[in-house]
């Protein structure tokens, strides 16, 4: 019984085998080396007399990504520095020009409303188009009574000249000027779709006349503060080039002109004074056939750990001309 | 939640700066008695270049990337810096994989993040199809610390960091990363022999 627990024990220490604390002590015992270290001192207490020489300075750590702090290390942190947690600041001043977004957009009618009236989808469209054009007359007199002298056609040409100078200013990168001609709610948007590109665009001519298709009024936080927003129908022949940072071609091209359906939203503060109408947003209808791919291929962002899955995908530039229906 | 910017950039400042500059409000914390590092080389990466006619050759993507104030001496990370100039990335990344020095992890992990905003920020399709075209080390902040002397004296440690910037260019490496490169032998026969032509004999016909 005792010679198999002392086998046991035997057997288990034959399996903690450790290589590492062994093999000197075979060494040694076979080839008789032992190596001396000349560089150590005997006595280890200068070695410690030394490290007190150095003055101890605590470096900051640069490379220390602070996101990945837990909030209790961030607290311990501050708390070494006798820092004290930046106060939220409640009171905040709000001026608002433009509303966040577009308010009862317009649907435009699938095919451009071309659509039979005596078929049933067809007269229904039509009832429901009667019914927001009342809506759309409503609030135009709305507008009337802010600004006596609106006039449609009058403001579509307005709009066209919106239309052209806000793109012009985004050929030529100017980000002053832009906010001229835009809202609030569009400039971001618009600045990074500007972002270290180069534009070339170009209003060819009208193929209809602009038109306003759509027209509505809201109110925000008081009765008074009324904004307005117009939907304008654009028909028109342009030509548009995106280039990347390096000048080579990313979309489009400078010399094939194409027709281009849009259906553009203008806003204006009408209970400022000096409230203009500027560029909202478009409306891009759910119905609008996909756009062309991309010429580059991108990587699906899911299937990265897999590995080579490419894919063509589609557009990454969103362009604002980029966005219109291409009739014909 | 704390998250403001500047706080967390005051967070790294050493504490005995910091008593220097008591006053840590938004606005004079702005300002950083440490600077504010290098500047230029980023501004690369916002150049826009002029669009190319169609019959031009294109033009090749490049990022500069860059990693400030890492703690490791500037002299000893340009061994590192130069051992990957003119390699294509996947095999600088591979080869520093190999590397037994402290900055060869900074190194690589800046070509890493240079590949993804590559093709994130800058319009490059392949990110393998690229090759590091500039590698350099800047000298970073130094900090100055004291020991001890015998006689009261005392002596300077100076504890060193080091900024890394790397251009990667899109496109293959190529063949000589430097620019005298030396000849090979045909070449080198081929100028003896336009030298001896050359020879001017005097006296002679």
């Amino acid at each position: 019984m005792a010679l198999s627990s002392v086998n046991k024990f035997a057997l288990r220490l034959l399996k903690d085998f450790r290589p590492g604390l062994l093999a000197p002590a075979l060494t040694n015992t076979n080839l008789d080396i032992v190596r001396h270290r000349r560089t150590k001192h005997f006595n280890p207490k200068f070695r410690q007399l030394r490290k007190l020489k150095v003055i101890k300075v605590k470096l900051p750590k640069f490379n220390e990504n602070t996101d990945d702090l837990t909030e209790e290390e961030i607290r311990s942190k501050m708390k070494e520095r006798g820092m004290l947690p930046p106060r939220p600041w409640i009171e905040n001043q709000y001026f608002i020009s433009s509303t966040g977004g577009i308010f009862e957009p317009y649907v435009p009618p699938e095919g451009d409303g071309k659509v039979s009236p005596v078929s049933a989808q067809g007269a229904k469209q039509k009832l429901q188009f009667l019914e927001k054009k009342t809506k759309t007359m409503m609030a135009i007199r709305k507008i009337r009574s802010f600004e006596e002298e609106f006039d449609t056609p009058t403001f579509c040409k307005l709009a066209e000249n919106i239309y052209i100078k806000a793109h012009e200013c985004m050929m030529s990168r100017d980000e002053e000027e832009v906010i001229k001609y835009v809202t609030e709610t569009a400039y971001p948007e618009i600045l990074n779709n500007i972002a270290n590109k180069t534009i070339r665009w170009k209003f060819l001519k009208n193929i209809e006349l602009p038109r306003v298709a759509h027209a509505r009024c809201t109110d925000v936080i008081t009765k008074e503060n009324i904004f307005a927003q117009i939907t304008v129908r654009f028909h028109s022949q342009q030509v548009l080039a995106v280039y990347d940072r390096f000048g080579r071609l990313l979309h489009g091209s400078e010399i094939i002109a194409k027709d281009v359906l849009e259906y553009v939203v203008f806003e204006k503060h009408l209970a400022n004074e000096y409230g203009v109408w500027r560029i909202h947003g478009k409306i891009i209808p759910d119905w609008l056939p996909r756009r062309d791919a991309t010429l580059l291929t991108h990587k699906l962002p899911s299937t990265s750990e897999t590995g080579v899955n490419t894919k063509k995908a589609d557009t990454v530039v969103a362009q604002p001309s980029e966005s219109e229906t291409v009739t014909t | 939640m704390i998250n403001n910017l500047v706080f967390r950039k005051l967070l790294n400042y050493p504490l005995l700066e910091q008593i220097n500059h008591l006053h840590t409000t938004r606005i004079l914390s702005a300002w950083s008695p440490l600077g504010d590092g290098p500047q230029k080389w980023l501004a690369y990466n916002k150049k826009i270049y002029p669009p190319q006619e169609p019959h031009e050759e294109r033009r090749p993507a490049f990022v500069c990337h860059q990693r400030t104030n890492i703690k490791y001496s500037p002299w000893k990370m340009w061994y590192i810096a130069s051992m990957i100039r003119g390699m294509s990335v996947d095999e600088a990344i591979k080869q520093l994989k190999f590397v037994l020095k402290k900055g060869a992890k900074d190194v690589r992990e800046t070509l890493e993040e240079a590949k993804e905003m590559a093709v994130k920020e800058h319009n490059v399709e392949f990110p393998s199809n690229m090759w590091v075209a500039e590698s350099l080390v800047g000298k970073g902040i130094v900090f100055k610390g004291m020991r001890r002397h015998a006689r009261r004296r005392m002596g300077k440690v100076e504890y060193f960091h080091c900024h890394y910037f790397v251009r990667l260019e899109e496109g293959s490496p190529p063949k000589h990363y430097y620019q005298n490169v030396p000849k090979e032998p045909s070449e080198k026969l081929e100028e003896w022999l336009q030298q001896m032509r050359s020879r001017k004999i005097i006296n002679s016909l």
